[in-house]
């Protein structure tokens, strides 16, 4: 304080003893002396003073001093001093942090400097004309010149980049900065850049034609890579600002090989211990991974995903994640990170998932590192993001891969290999499944559900899983113990989501299980009971939504072959007991349900809490396509099970029209499975004949070798009779014992031949019945159809009369006619009555 | 991919000219009939051969639209190649070439290699600028002039080939210094460990494929 004291004094002259002058009055003298003073020293040493006193008085100064300020950036270019000073009493003024200095000035609001800045700007010109001097080479100019137009850029980002974007080479100018050989000058560009990249893509293309990459690369390789400071995560972050949402440069980046630039900062040491994880590491890698990830993220164009995804695994970027994914002492964020990076690098690629699933853990005995992340996705102690990581990566690994689809179902299943190591897949889903902590049963329901999307061979596949169930005698399959879990009280609302959910995806569009699922006790009745209950929590509105979608899925995919239990059954259930708009609505809850929304937004699994895990992106997918028609399928029954969609006719009219399409359905059900028991039939019929000709092959083989014992019976016979050999005898006898056996062998599949035969005969006269009575039902059906649209001609017709009739009538206004007119009607409905009954 | 050379181009002219087109037939051999605005500026690339030697055209397709003018201006310092493009079919975008002419060479380095470029030459039947008329146009500003069909593709590969020859040239010529990334050009990287010393200028470089990265 007294160097300032001192220096008020020299450039204000004595002051009167005893009266300290205010500051507003110090800075007006100053502001004066800046404008006024013809010499270039008094100038200069009022602008040292503003600057002095511009962060305790930034008020004062910045009100009076702006334009004194600017008046220097103007004229006193010549000197390098009073520039900086200039420069730096401006970014005081305008900084958005407040100073120590004016922490007790009550005056001081929080967006002063915001103000200030807003000022300054509103003449473009003042901009441009501290863009001049980034030019000069004045270590101070230049330093204070990056300064102001970063504390600029980042109180008013809008609009510094556009007005940055129209002055003339405005950019460029700001990238040539970053050759200084002056690393502060570097650095502090850096920061700046970092800020005027912020959001504006014509901006980052333009850094990035500016050789940006080659120029942040050699940065990072000189500030050494990962193990680098600061500076190098600065870098990381422009990079990333160049990158996201910027296909245009995602682009330039993949084709300007840069991909191949990040692969070696990947590598690290495979010793490398806890120790060597310093924050600042932690850091780099983290914006590292962030860097990969931008470029293969979901969101972008598919194109750039696919050709950076082959690159990435072409320059081992993935090899060197995966040792990452295996590497002791990594902590646990740069792990999360690490694995959801690993994700989007797989997800939809063919070979990198192969790749990835064929990675081992370094472990006792090696397990595949998928098999190691999903123990840690079912481990209730591990972090809430890791496990949500574990997921995204299990989802990304089966995203359109039906192979790897496979692989998940077939673990499960009683013939696997895998049989007997109780670390499958398969197994640890089914632990998690059953599992008392929620999470993991929510975890583990949908990591199954991602192995039956779009796959109906898996969804069939996943029907015949059988477990094993301690004392009881029968095992129960999946689907079985996954009703059971539903209705058990215990089961969580989040894990019944979840449950569901896999339910839903395994249903639909696979009619098998459907009709498993409907066979299944008490399943409809648990739904009906869940929909038309009445609850006012917010996640039991939607399980209900969740089990009215499920109830859907059971109309849609019916093939209509259990009786009871047919479309027609469900849809008089819903009517019923729990109302068709009551129903459109419950089945509306999912998509009210605030998780909907932000589980549609992306495939990544973004949440804060545990509990906030409810609904998944590729359920959201499946309800998307199907609730309207679902909607529309259940809302077009009516009480005699008839969809109504001819509005027009009238009703009886459209009675008899229903009645042909009972007929009709009912036909269609017969033909069915006519249709499938003379397939059944044909299957039969093959396999027998398949057997008999096994028995012709065998007879003919038992004649052959009875043929050969019989001449063998004779040579001995002969021998007998000449030597008289005991020996001889004995062997004759028990050859003819032998001969004996195998004569009435013979005999024996002669019979079962004949009988075989004979159930042949039956099965293909069967058949033929069958075959003959679909074709005559086939026929009939044709008939029907045929008289229905003759009934609908003549329906219309018969409107049309009664129409012109109905305007006969009126047009001769005499109520006597009105009986006419009821006769006439009659009649038309004896005529319909007529031709029903033809 | 290894490459010997990596060429930077900008393409510029009027909106609607088939900038765009242009970039699109050379990069995926597609036509696109419909008008797509480009907003700013989209990147493309594509590697082509020329003595035997890879080279690697980055290319810049800017917005014809004025109201893009100052973004586009970026553009040309650190270009080595230009297709300045008119369009056949509407003389204006012909009158307005001086204009573009001098925005280029007042904000381009002076070794810019300018192809001039009439476009649309397949709609021969609403011709409103004769090829003598672009032939004197290019004859007097020292540019190199092609007609040529984004829509045929006619002409396409060439424009942009022959382009890289005159830079190519150039480069032997030693007109341009090719290690001032400023001027658009990069030389191959090298990377074999047993020859660390960094490229020199011309043949030696061009000879280099084996490199990964
Ligand atoms: N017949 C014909 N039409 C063309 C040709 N090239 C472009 N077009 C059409 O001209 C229109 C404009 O083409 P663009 O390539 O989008 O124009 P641009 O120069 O990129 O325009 P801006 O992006 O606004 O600067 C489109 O409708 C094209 O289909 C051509 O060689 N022949
Ligand atoms: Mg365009």
């Amino acid at each position: 304080m007294e160097f300032l004291k001192s220096g008020f004094k020299t450039v204000l002259g004595a002051t009167e003893t005893g009266q300290q002058p205010s500051a507003a009055e110090t800075v007006e003298k100053l502001v004066e002396r800046v404008i006024s003073s013809t010499l270039l020293d008094d100038r200069r040493d009022a602008c040292r003073a503003l600057k002095a006193l511009s962060k305790k008085y930034r008020i004062e100064v910045g009100a009076q001093g702006m334009p004194a300020l600017i008046q220097i950036l103007k004229h006193d270019g010549q000197d390098s001093e009073v520039i900086s000073y200039a420069l730096d009493a401006l970014c005081n003024i305008t900084a958005a942090e407040e100073f120590d200095e004016e922490a007790d000035n009550p005056a001081v609001s929080v967006n002063v400097g915001e103000q200030f800045t807003e000022m300054f700007i509103k003449v473009h010109d003042h901009v441009t004309l501290v863009m001049g001097y980034l030019e000069e080479y004045d270590f101070r100019v230049r330093r204070a010149a990056i300064k102001l137009i970063t504390t600029l850029i980042a109180n008013k980002t809008r609009d510094l980049q556009e007005i940055i974007l129209v002055s003339p080479m405005g950019v460029s100018k700001l990238m040539d900065l970053l050759t200084d050989s002056r690393e502060v000058i570097r650095n502090d560009a850096l920061l700046l850049l970092i800020q005027l990249t912020k959001g504006n893509s014509n901006i980052q293309k333009i850094v990035a034609f500016e050789n940006a990459f080659d120029k942040i690369f050699e940065i990072i390789q000189s500030e050494g890579c990962s193990e680098g400071g600061i500076v190098v995560e600065d870098c990381l972050i422009l990079l990333l600002n160049l990158l996201k949402n910027n296909s245009s440069n995602q682009q330039f980046f993949k084709e300007g090989s840069f991909i191949q630039k990040l692969s070696p900062m990947f590598n690290i040491t495979p010793e490398t211990e806890e120790a060597d994880w310093g924050p600042q590491k932690v850091s780099n890698i983290h914006c590292m991974l962030q860097v990969v990830r931008s470029l293969v993220t979901p969101s972008n164009q598919q194109q750039v995903i696919s050709s950076c995804q082959k690159v990435m695994r072409k320059s081992k970027i993935l090899d060197s994640l995966c040792s990452i994914l295996m590497g002791s002492g990594v902590p646990p964020d740069i792990l999360t990170e690490t694995i959801n990076t690993v994700a989007e690098i797989v997800r939809g690629d063919k070979e990198n998932q192969d790749q990835f699933s064929k990675v081992m853990a370094p472990s006792y005995p090696p397990r595949p590192v998928i098999v190691v992340l999903l123990m840690s996705m079912i481990n209730e102690k591990q972090m809430l993001e890791l496990r949500c990581a574990v997921l995204y990566c299990f989802q990304c690994y089966l995203f359109r891969n039906e192979e790897s689809h496979k692989a998940v179902v077939e673990t499960l299943l009683p013939s696997s290999e895998a049989e007997g190591s109780s670390h499958s897949i398969g197994q640890l889903l089914c632990a998690g499944l059953f599992s008392t902590d929620s999470l993991a049963n929510w975890f583990s329901a949908v990591s199954l559900m991602h192995g039956l999307v779009d796959s109906v061979p898996q969804k069939e596949e996943l029907l015949r899983v059988l477990l094993a169930t301690s004392g009881r005698s029968r095992p129960v399959t999946l689907l079985e113990q996954c009703t059971n879990l539903l209705q058990q009280d215990s089961y969580k609302q989040q894990s019944k989501v979840g449950l569901l959910m896999l339910l839903c995806m395994w249903l639909a569009h696979c009619p098998i299980a459907v009709k498993t699922f409907l066979s299944t006790n008490g399943t409809m009745a648990y739904l009906t009971a869940q929909i038309s209950a009445n609850e006012h929590d917010e996640n039991e509105y939607l399980i209900q939504g969740l089990c009215a979608f499920l109830m859907g899925i059971c109309i849609q995919f019916n093939d209509n072959s259990l009786p009871n239990q047919k479309r027609n059954d469900i849809c008089q259930l819903i009517i019923k007991r729990i109302g068709q708009e009551t129903f459109c609505n419950k089945l509306s809850e999912v998509s009210r349900h605030e998780s909907y929304s932000r589980a549609c937004k992306q495939p990544q699994i973004r949440t804060k809490s545990a509990s906030d895990l409810l609904l998944d992106y590729e359920y959201c997918k499946l309800y998307k396509g199907l609730e309207a028609l679902i909607a529309k399928l259940v809302s077009g029954f009516d009480v005699d099970g008839i969809e109504l969609t001819e509005l027009t006719l009238s009703s009886e009219a459209s009675a008899l029209v229903a009645q042909y399409k009972g007929i009709i359905r009912d036909l269609d059900g017969q033909i069915n499975t006519l249709q499938q028991s003379s397939k059944k039939l044909e299957t039969k019929n093959v396999e027998l004949e398949h057997k008999l000709s096994q028995i012709q092959n065998l007879n003919t083989q038992l004649s052959d070798q009875n043929t050969l014992l019989k001449a063998q019976i004779g040579a001995v016979q002969k021998g007998t009779t000449t030597s008289g050999d005991e020996a001889a005898v004995n062997a004759l006898n028990a050859a003819q014992f032998q001969t004996n056996l195998y004569y009435a062998e013979n005999m024996r599949l002669t019979q079962e031949l004949e009988s075989l035969r004979k159930r042949l005969e039956n099965e293909v006269q069967l058949s033929k019945t069958a075959n003959d009575e679909l074709q005559k039902l086939q026929k009939d059906q044709e008939d029907l159809l045929e008289l229905l649209t003759d009934q609908e001609t003549k329906i219309a017709r018969y409107e049309e009369q009664l129409r012109t009739a109905g305007c006969l009538i009126e047009n001769d206004d005499d109520s006597e006619n009105n009986g006419d007119t009821k006769y006439n009607e009659v009649a038309l409905n004896d005529n319909l009555v007529a031709a029903g009954l033809l | 991919m290894s490459y010997a050379y990596l060429f930077k181009y900008i393409i510029i002219g009027d909106t609607g000219v088939g900038k765009s087109c242009l970039l699109l037939q050379f990069t995926d051999k597609r036509f696109q009939p419909v008008h797509d605005l480009t907003i700013g500026v989209e990147f493309g690339a594509r590697m082509i051969t020329i003595d035997g030697k890879q080279i690697k055209l980055q290319i810049w397709d800017t917005a014809g639209q004025e109201a893009f003018r100052s973004i586009t201006r970026s553009y040309y310092r650190g270009a080595a190649g230009a297709l300045l493009v008119y369009d056949i079919t509407r003389r204006e975008t012909f009158n307005h070439l001086t204009t573009w002419l001098e925005d280029a060479r007042q904000h381009s380095n002076s070794n810019m290699v300018i192809m001039l470029i009439g476009n649309k030459s397949d709609l021969d039947s609403r011709r409103e600028v004769k090829k003598e008329e672009g032939e004197a146009f290019a004859r007097e500003h020292g540019l190199v002039f092609m007609e040529t069909s984004a829509r045929t593709a006619a002409n396409v590969e060439e424009a942009f080939i022959n382009t890289a020859k005159e830079i190519y040239e150039k480069i032997q010529e030693g007109v341009f210094d090719i290690n001032n990334e400023a001027n658009g050009i990069k030389i191959g990287q090298q990377h074999s460990p047993t020859n660390p010393s960094l490229p020199g200028a011309g043949n030696q470089a061009g000879s280099a494929s084996s490199g990964c990265c």
